[in-house]
């Protein structure tokens, strides 16, 4: 057959429709180079193939893809269960270092608030200590240091059942290893110790000790002790606050 | 692709995977039978990536080509010896494809033929259609449509006739 005669038959062709004894007439065209034929050809072939992109999308599963390179050698990396599991667990891990750590950070904070509360419990309780020997009938008080600017000042309150209040001015912090013990002086007899306390860094000090206090006191001393106190004074007292006879 | 880096094949397949599947699972109708297809269409193309290569050719018409062989073959064997349908071999020469997506993406000229395709008159919209993916030879879709073998391959012809047309011309909006 004439290439004119297949002119009509490449679409077919290409499509793999086309009948007997056309088929077989283009095959043996094209086997033997014809020019036309393979042009015609070549121009009928090309929308059979855009043809196959017009089908329905479909998504072909992601296990061929891994399937297909398999089958030249190519082993990709498939980051499955395992992996999932341990970047699980190193997650967990970092956030049990990260949440430990903030705990910590968390107790420290909790602690030093605590030491805090603990510390603003006792001005608390030592302020109602303050108040109640400051507002009890029978309390004495006396001042001392007045008039002499290099020494300490302040005053004493003393109450025969509430206990003895010191508060003083110009009495610099107790060097290390040193601390302030006050004491009650009573008429013809040892002093006796009345508690430890410290100046601030402005010189100023309050010490209270609570319970009761011997009604022949007359005097109240101060002394720098070592820092574990002394039972009785082993340095020249740095106040002393001989007390008034009769009450308030 | 010429060196037959693994890298070239995944790539190829990352860029056309979903047109091969989607043609030979249309044609084939079964999700196992087409991925063993797509694997084969893949491979063929594979072991012919120096022609490829040499002669520029245009991937994705030639690998839907190849697609279109592997399932139009599984079909007729399902078919038994009787059956009217053909394998287009020639069809697979990568050569045919030359150049042709210079200038044009693939991507565009899937979208050129979708719309080619729509703007046929129905019945060789049809025609062409039980053709490409439903198989059917020039008689079968005769009996089915109701209308002699040779309207059935007259419609075909113009309707590739009008599509190539159309394509070749950018189809306007």
């Amino acid at each position: 057959m004439s290439c004119e005669e297949l002119r009509e038959q490449y679409e077919l062709y290409a499509l793999g429709l086309a009948e007997e004894p056309e088929r077989s007439e283009i095959r043996a065209h094209l086997d033997r180079r014809c020019a036309a034929c393979e042009r015609g050809f070549r121009q009928a072939v090309r929308p059979v193939a855009a043809l196959g992109a017009t089908a329905q999308a479909a998504a072909p599963p992601s296990r061929l893809r891994r399937r297909l390179l398999a089958s030249v050698g190519v082993e990709e990396r498939h980051y499955g269960w395992p992996v999932a599991w341990a970047a699980a667990a190193l997650l967990c891990l970092s956030a049990a270092v990260y949440f430990s750590g903030r705990e910590r950070q968390y107790a420290e904070e909790s602690l030093r608030l605590r030491g805090q509360l603990g510390d603003q419990n006792t001005e608390l309780r030592r302020s109602r200590e303050a108040l109640a020997i400051l507002s009890a009938s029978g309390t004495r008080d006396v001042s001392f240091g007045q008039g002499q600017p290099a020494q300490p000042a302040g005053r004493v309150f003393v109450n025969p059942t509430l206990g003895a209040m010191l508060i003083a001015s110009h009495l610099p912090p107790a060097p290390a290893g040193r601390i302030y013990e006050m004491w009650v002086l009573p008429k013809g007899g040892q002093p006796r110790a009345a508690g430890l306390f410290q100046s601030r860094s402005d010189g100023t000090a309050m010490h209270v000790e609570p319970g009761p206090v011997d009604a022949a006191a007359a005097a109240i001393a101060v002394t720098l002790e070592n820092e574990a106190g002394a039972a009785q004074p082993t340095s020249p007292p740095l106040v002393v606050a001989t007390l008034p006879v009769t009450g308030r | 692709m010429k060196r037959r880096d693994g890298r070239a094949l995944a790539q190829l397949y990352d860029r056309y995977g979903r047109p091969v599947y989607a043609l030979i699972f249309r044609m084939v109708r079964d999700q196992a039978v087409a991925e063993d297809l797509v694997q084969e269409t893949f491979l063929r193309v594979w072991n012919r990536a120096q022609i490829f290569d040499e002669h520029q050719c245009a991937s994705g018409p030639w690998l839907l080509a190849v697609a279109r062989n592997r399932a139009l073959d599984y079909v007729r064997s399902q078919e038994g010896p009787g059956s009217r349908l053909a394998v287009c071999e020639e069809a697979e020469d990568p050569r045919l494809y030359a150049a042709l997506e210079a200038g044009v993406s693939f991507a565009e000229q899937a979208r050129r033929a979708k719309q080619a395709l729509t703007q046929l008159p129905e019945d060789q919209r049809q025609a062409i259609e039980l053709a490409c993916f439903d198989c059917l030879s020039p008689t079968a879709m005769a009996a089915k449509l109701g209308k002699p073998p040779g309207t059935l391959q007259t419609w075909l012809r113009s309707a590739l006739t009008e599509m190539r047309r159309a394509m070749e011309a950018g189809v306007a909006e």
